[in-house]
């Protein structure tokens, strides 16, 4: 109860703020339009070129840019403007702050900064999901779109767990600015399916970089791909990553000495 | 005037000596989106065939050559100009006796492409075992025609990249026109698909456009895609560019001066 009150603070201070900036959210949207104006005409040259890619079919491929939308919304709306603040915050001891307030530390420090008109984006990418799903017809059943919906979501779990190891060496290295660099050069990646990628590339984006694992894997679970016992065990990756990932940040924490006190 | 420039590139080659380990990010960057395209591509031609007469091969190479190409004809002058102009820090660079842009921020984008071209090298040779491409259409004389070609590119974008962050002047910021500038170059350079897929339409107003010369011509140019008739027609649009984008750029400085206030300084 007392996070979701946090949010709704934290989601009111963002939204005040960003609201002395009107014509500046009016641009990006009308930007991130564009960018998604493009990227369906880049889907439509694909498949006026082919039937399939890979096996995948265009309702398919727009469903999988829905999923890539809700990522990208996540990492860009509320992960990347707590990066440099948070890295700063350990160089120069301010994170003291942070530590100080009677809430999770890990909660505080990925909440804090959320750029408000990303929520666009997730708009687009439920519409996105929606028409994708639609044009797949017949064959996505209630089971399928449920395991889907379960993947989406743990795979954009694995994808912050990641991101909150990323910030937390931080806490041992002091100076690591390029700390989540990674992350974003591959999320590109995220646009089409893994699975059309040359095996180096796959195990980079499954297992190193996991960006397949929140965008192409939930779209295999709608395709009837993935076995009863795949889903669960993607499901429990989930789980496990975020649990390494909070002892990974308590730890993290420990190391902090406060460099100004 | 030689030794001007001789001085600023051993500042600038030194100051961008600094961000070594950044480099290495920017790169990754910069590979993933035409390794993912390349990837796509292969992908179709491989189950039938070709694309449109476009053979796996064809792909490989169109997009290896592309990283290449792309090192020489991007520039970086909103990421080192803009602020200067919004933040007001440009009024101790007007009063050297020489062009802020012309000289220092040319410079400063040549030492740059120079470190990222040295450090992409190796990666470039880890993707050529990687993809196996086969280079066998490329020529001397492709390469030779090549060269100008490139040269002209990158006078193209950097004096278009130059005269769009002139914007600022009167505007302050201009991160979102370039977000629409380089938007509108992804379509038309010929970045994500060789432009002979893309729809008529769009084929035909690429034609036109300077963007044409960031990738797509030189490339085509490299691989010895383009009949004598298109290449000299592509040369004379490509002059017509730079000409035209030589213009608005010293239009866009000299007005554009004129409104500088030096916030801040």
């Amino acid at each position: 109860m007392q996070s979701l009150r946090l949010i709704r603070v934290i989601l009111k201070i963002n939204i005040q703020t960003s609201l002395a900036y009107r014509a500046d959210m009016v641009v990006n949207i009308l930007l991130n339009l564009m960018w998604v104006g493009w990227e369906l005409l880049g889907l439509s040259i694909i498949f006026s070129n082919t039937a399939t890619l890979g096996g995948w079919g265009p309702a398919e491929l727009i469903a999988l840019l829905g999923v890539f939308h809700m990522v990208n919304a996540m990492m860009a709306g509320m992960l990347w403007p707590g990066t440099e603040k948070f890295n700063a915050s350990v160089r120069d001891g301010s994170l003291d702050y942070t530590l100080l307030l009677p809430a999770n530390s890990q909660f505080l420090v990925s909440f804090s900064s959320i750029t408000i008109w990303r929520a666009w984006d997730l708009v687009l990418a439920f519409i996105l999901v929606v028409v994708g799903i639609r044009m797949g017809g017949d064959t996505t059943t209630p089971l399928s779109i449920l395991s889907f919906l379960a993947l989406a979501v743990s795979g954009a779990v694995v994808i912050y767990s990641l991101w909150v190891v990323l910030i937390a060496f931080t806490f041992w290295f002091t100076k690591f600015d390029n700390n989540v660099t990674i992350l974003q050069a591959l999320l590109d990646s995220g646009r089409y399916p893994a699975t059309i990628y040359p095996s180096w590339l796959r195990i980079i984006v499954t297992f190193i970089v996991p960006i397949a694992v929140a965008t192409t894997v939930p779209l295999q679970a709608l395709r009837g791909d993935l076995s009863g016992w795949n889903v669960l065990l993607f499901i429990g990756i989930g789980f496990a990553s975020f649990i390494v990932a909070a002892q990974v940040w308590k730890a993290g924490v420990h190391r902090y000495s406060g460099a100004s006190s | 005037m030689l030794r001007i420039y001789q001085r600023l590139w051993q500042v600038n080659w030194a100051e961008q000596w600094q961000y070594r380990a950044n480099l290495v990010m920017y790169l990754l960057f910069w590979l993933v989106s035409p390794v993912v395209y390349l990837a796509v591509w292969t992908t179709i031609a491989r189950t039938q065939g070709t694309v449109s007469g476009l053979t796996p091969n064809d792909f490989v190479t169109y997009y290896m050559t592309l990283l290449i190409i792309d090192q020489f004809t991007s520039e970086i002058t909103i990421h080192i100009f803009a602020y200067k102009i919004t933040d007001g820090t440009l009024a101790g660079e007007l009063i050297r006796p020489m062009h802020p842009m012309l000289t220092n921020t040319l410079v400063n984008n040549v030492a740059f492409k120079t470190l990222t071209l040295m450090a992409l090298l190796p990666i470039w040779g880890v993707l050529w075992l990687l993809f196996q491409p086969n280079f066998s259409a490329v020529t001397w004389q492709g390469i030779l025609l090549a060269i100008p070609a490139v040269i002209i590119g990158f006078a193209i974008s950097f004096l278009l990249g130059a005269a769009l962050v002139c914007v600022a002047f009167w505007t302050t910021r201009v991160w979102a026109l370039v977000e629409f500038y380089s938007a509108l170059a992804a379509l038309f350079s010929g970045q994500f698909v060789p432009l002979q897929l893309m729809p008529g339409v769009v084929q035909q107003v690429a034609r036109y456009l300077p963007f044409q010369f960031y990738k797509y011509f030189p490339i085509e140019l490299v691989l010895g895609g383009l009949s004598p008739q298109q290449i000299v027609t592509g040369y004379a649009m490509g002059i017509f560019w730079l000409v035209v984008a030589l213009f608005l750029f010293l239009w866009a400085w000299r007005n554009g001066l004129k409104q500088f206030s030096a916030v801040g300084a």
